[in-house]
């Protein structure tokens, strides 16, 4: 059982366990949200968006400045994300297309700049995947932080976000700041995946938003279950993917999205076999 | 009085949907615009209520912009609902219906569906979500209500039963109606204005002067089964402004 009390032994695995549990907790909360708007594809255009912020913050901090990465990281990111909100509001035309070009832009540009300015690429590829080691206790502040903010936000107008999802048109109609919202969403998004990823890394931070989302959509038949469900779901399966991580020394993020991969595939085999 | 006037709308692709469209109910009147497929029906209604900017001309209710007013409550089609959450029928007409005139009982029992108040949205038929939207928008008792396409999913009972709905609200509560929907018949006996939009100006203040030749014409086809009071049509210009030769229609259909 030393895995397990390596949490309390390691200081550096005990930050990694306290980071995962909060951004577990928001992701979880605003995964169902994810999925019923159908941002999916944009949560992934803004996680590999992240790799320009990335670069241009190691370019000018370094990975010994945490918070100066991590705000850097996120400001450029935020701009980043401010264009694709603006151009996925009310659109006529489907905006996958341009989802995938602001993709691949981002995620091409910010590679070439991280090659011709950093001697190794070494600290990009822990961004990649993930890697618990480069944990702070800043890191910790940040994650409660933004649960703190985020979790009211999502909270105390719970009915103007579901009514938007719902019946945008209505929405707009009955005066909900609908415009607003959809900009709030993808901020909160954005500093949600640049939080998660020292944990999750770049490529895999799509699995603790969407993940949680899915699996309650797919057994809840009610809506505040459905984001009970998703909390529980995404903490709890977090976690075990972090233990599981340090007991077979494997990378935490690839770890802890094949952990949520596995419980929702297995949810979904006894779903069919029961019905 | 609700007054459309000189109304143009061109999307940002430069393609020009509507043209100088103009119109007048009185209270309690009904407005049926038909018209074909990207006629521009659902843009008009968006632009009534606010949805989409007002690029030309004005809508005025009792002399103040419509959409300043808040009065118009608008139904959608229900292809523009998102139910991928579980929300029960209850809980959707709960949100954000700050101004609720009738009971969430109430407003379910006029359009049939009490009995599902407990059930997903998303597992409602069409016509039944049909019925829900519309139980919506009769929570609030609307001074103006306007309808896109909301016979869509309902069997012909429940199209004379959202008719009959509608009429009581006409008589009842004096409720200004603007209806699009494709079921031409229900629009024609029950409306009493008709605008004709296949992107064009065809407005026909009064119902009685719409031949079938006309309809034929907007819709670049021939319908079989329309229902039209074409006895005794005198053919002048009063109230009526439209870009067809209604003398040359009215030889053609004799």
């Amino acid at each position: 059982m030393s895995f397990l009390s390596d949490f309390i032994e390691y200081p550096f695995l005990l930050r990694a366990l306290i980071a995962t549990s909060v951004l577990s907790l928001t992701c979880g909360l605003i995964s169902p949200l994810i999925i019923a708007k159908r941002y999916a594809f944009l949560g992934s255009a803004v996680s590999h968006s992240t790799l320009l912020g990335l670069s241009l913050g190691l370019f000018i901090s370094g990975t010994n400045a945490p918070l100066s990465l991590y705000l850097w990281t996120l400001g450029i990111t935020l701009v980043l994300s401010l264009f694709l909100a603006q151009s996925t509001w009310r659109q006529s035309l489907p905006s996958d297309s341009l989802i995938g070009l602001f993709f691949t832009a981002t995620m091409g540009l910010g590679t070439l700049i991280h090659s011709l300015t950093s001697r190794s690429s070494g600290d990009l590829m822990s961004f990649l995947f993930g890697n618990v080691l480069l944990l702070t206790n800043t890191d910790i502040y940040i994650s409660i932080l933004l649960a703190v903010l985020i979790i009211p936000l999502i909270l105390i107008p719970f009915n103007q976000w579901i009514l938007t999802i719902y019946d945008e048109d209505f929405a707009i109609l009955s005066g909900v700041p609908a415009k607003a919202m959809h900009f709030i969403f993808v901020f909160v998004m954005t500093a949600l995946i640049v939080s998660a990823l020292k944990i999750s890394g770049t490529i895999l931070v799509n699995a603790l938003l969407l993940t949680p989302g899915f699996f309650a959509l797919s057994f809840a038949r009610d809506l505040k279950l459905t984001f009970l469900i998703s909390v529980l779901f995404s903490i709890t399966t977090a976690i075990m993917g972090l233990v599981l991580a340090n007991l077979l020394e494997t990378p935490s993020g690839a770890t802890i999205a094949m952990t949520q991969l596995f419980f929702l595939f297995l949810a979904k085999v006894i779903k069919v076999i029961l019905r | 009085m609700l007054e459309a006037r000189h109304i143009d709308f061109r999307y940002p692709d430069g393609e020009k949907v509507l043209e100088d469209i103009s119109f007048k109910i009185e209270k309690a009147g009904m407005l049926g615009i038909i018209g074909p497929n990207g006629g521009g029906k659902s843009t008009l209604l968006k632009i009534l209520v606010g949805l989409l900017p007002l690029q030309k001309g004005e809508v005025l209710f009792q002399g103040t912009p419509l959409a300043l007013t808040k009065k118009a409550v608008y139904v959608p089609q229900t292809i523009t609902l998102n139910d991928t959450l579980p929300l029960k029928v209850s809980d959707f007409l709960n949100l954000s219906i700050k101004s609720a005139k009738l009971s969430l009982d109430e407003c379910l029992t006029k359009v049939g569906m009490l009995d599902k108040k407990n059930d997903l949205i998303r597992e409602l038929s069409g016509g039944q979500k049909q019925r829900v939207m519309l139980a919506r928008a009769l929570r609030q008792i609307p001074e103006i209500l306007i309808l896109d396409e909301p016979t869509t999913g309902l069997d012909g009972e429940g199209q004379d039963q959202l008719m009959i709905l509608l009429k009581g609200l006409q008589q009842n509560e004096k409720t200004t109606i603007i209806i699009v929907d494709h079921n031409l018949n229900q629009v024609l006996n029950h409306a009493d204005k008709i605008l004709c939009l296949n992107k064009k100006h065809h407005w026909h203040e009064r119902k009685e002067l719409l031949t079938q030749n006309i309809i034929n014409d907007i819709y670049h086809c021939e319908f079989e089964h329309i229902r039209l009071h074409e006895a005794g049509t005198q053919f002048n210009d009063e109230h009526h402004e439209c870009q067809h030769d209604h003398k040359h229609h009215h030889e053609k259909s004799e």
